[in-house]
């Protein structure tokens, strides 16, 4: 039988697992404030958003993920918007859109545009044929979740922690709450080849597992970065050996790390 | 010298207003006492204050004092996270975001002015607890924390002895009277009309303002009828002065 690691021999592997560590940063620290300010329905919305703007697209012959960026800009812009204006009514909204817009990427898939890429990959991910281009995407968003981690970090735990208090503060929530969303949106769509358009919700996997053991917003932060990188790469890995999907089996390994931890956590821990 | 004013205010969310001819004034020191039942208008016209709420009409004045910021603001403790991972001293720094370079790490002195409020709460052997694991009369120090850091010179109180065991309200009662002494405008909402006496002034409402001045010329058996209708549950009225008690219950 091969080795997990022969992968790493070929190009495509070495490529793979570069996407992996860069989404392991950008999705990890996006993951965290996804948690942090409960906006879980906001980021699977924003990936299931981009579905028919990937198949668009395609179909047009212009780069899928170009679509799928815009897309999802469209739907962040509207439903951060939504969001911002009334937290408790934005819900029903949001999954509205979000079936329309999985409803339309079906029916552009297979009476339109016939997608040569395949809806497979489309909603499950690719993540062996990561191309350069999709590496500067999730390099792109890894500097971007770092540097609003760094500057916005305390404008946004402050806005989780009391949202009303923000304008008493003195903060501007407007302005952070728009970055935020900016972020967590460009974070999901640089995960969108390698885990799909079903799958990128991923992101948010590692930061829900620490959340039940983390006391720091620093281990939280951080600590997704480095949980995700590891459920990454031992996705992949074992994804080549056992002939397998990697985003399917990321994910998979991400929920059996959620379960874990729940079943560890400290009881009594307040919600 | 004025340190808080509204003239002819009306505010709202977007309908009709929640509040209406709201008239009152207080300078600074004073202690003013924010009556009225649910739904009233309470939170509504401290949001007005913040600037959340614009004015559907009328005005609102807050001069700014040398050195301070103009309004800090003590929620509602059922308006905050118990699920997040930060501690009391990470509460209390947040505070100092509002003094414009948010972006950076907190400096030496907002530290200490943490550290110092926190100690004015007396939570000072609480500073690393998680804000989730607290009592709730510990919480609402730290949110006072918050606001100290805040060094506003008006204080909008939104009822601050709401879950609050007896010794964390004495530590507040006490807090209170040293601020005002400090020269701070406090105003608090309560439900307690008999705590209200303590205040230089109350401000009596229930969508629009009922009465405002000093507690023994408002505290009347039919103003507090008319603040609190049905929701009065007891009144006594013999040769003292008027005694009442409203029900307990927060405002969303």
């Amino acid at each position: 039988m091969i080795s997990p690691l022969e992968l790493l021999e070929f190009p495509f592997g070495r490529m793979a697992l570069a996407e992996v560590l860069l989404l392991a940063v950008g999705g990890g620290l996006a993951g965290a404030w996804i948690v942090v300010r409960r906006l879980a329905f906001f980021a699977h919305g924003t990936a299931g958003s981009a579905f028919p703007g990937l198949v668009a697209a395609d179909a047009a012959g212009i780069a899928p993920l170009a679509g799928g960026l815009a897309a999802a800009a469209a739907y962040a812009t509207g439903a951060g918007a939504a969001d911002a204006r009334d937290r408790e009514r934005s819900d029903g909204p949001t999954a509205l859109l979000l079936v329309a817009a999985l409803a339309l990427g079906a029916v552009l898939a297979s009476d339109v545009a016939r997608s040569g890429q395949g809806v497979e990959s489309l909603l499950f991910g690719g993540l062996l044929g990561t191309s350069g281009a999709e590496l500067g995407l999730a390099a792109t968003a890894a500097v971007v979740a770092l540097a609003g981690t760094l500057t916005l970090g305390p404008l946004w735990m402050a806005s989780a922690f009391d949202p009303r208090g923000m304008r008493a503060l003195g903060l501007p929530k407007g302005v952070a709450d728009a970055a935020l969303y900016a972020t967590i949106a460009l974070a999901v769509v640089a995960a969108l080849p390698a885990l799909g358009a079903l799958l990128a919700g991923f992101v948010l996997m590692p930061a829900a597992t620490l959340a039940l053991v983390a006391r720091r917003p620093g281990v939280l932060l951080f600590g997704s970065v480095a949980l995700a990188a590891v459920e990454g790469v031992a996705g992949l890995l074992a994804a080549f050996w056992l002939d397998l999907p990697p985003g399917p089996v990321m994910a998979s390994l991400g929920a059996l790390a959620f379960m874990a931890a729940g079943l560890v956590a400290a009881p009594g821990r307040q919600k | 010298m004025i340190a808080v004013r509204a003239r002819g205010l009306a505010a709202g969310y977007g309908g009709a207003p929640a509040i209406r001819a709201v008239n009152f004034a207080a300078g600074p020191g004073q202690g003013v006492a924010v009556l009225g039942p649910n739904g009233g208008g309470k939170t509504t016209l401290f949001r007005a204050l913040m600037g959340e709420l614009e004015p559907i009409t009328g005005e609102i004045e807050i001069p700014a004092a040398a050195g301070r910021s103009r309004a800090g603001y003590l929620a509602q403790l059922d308006r905050t996270r118990l699920d997040l991972p930060v501690t009391a001293t990470d509460v209390a720094l947040m505070g100092a975001l509002g003094r414009g370079r948010w972006w950076l790490p907190p400096r030496r002195d907002d530290r200490e002015a943490a550290r110092v409020a926190l100690a004015r709460v007396g939570l000072e052997q609480r500073e690393s607890s998680l804000f989730g694991e607290l009592s709730g009369g510990e919480r609402q120090r730290t949110l006072l924390a918050r606001a100290l850091v805040q060094d506003a010179s008006l204080l909008l109180l939104d009822e601050p002895y709401a879950g609050v065991d007896p010794a964390s309200a004495e530590t507040l009662d006490g807090l209170f009277a040293e601020l005002r002494a400090e020269g701070r405008t406090l105003l608090v909402a309560t439900h307690d009309v008999e705590s209200a006496r303590a205040f230089d002034a109350v401000l009596c409402l229930n969508g629009e303002q009922v009465a405002f001045g000093a507690p023994d010329r408002v505290l009347t058996r039919e103003v507090i009828e008319k603040t609190y209708g049905s929701e009065l549950m007891v009144l006594e009225s013999g040769d003292g002065p008027v005694r009442a008690v409203a029900v307990q219950h927060h405002e969303h």
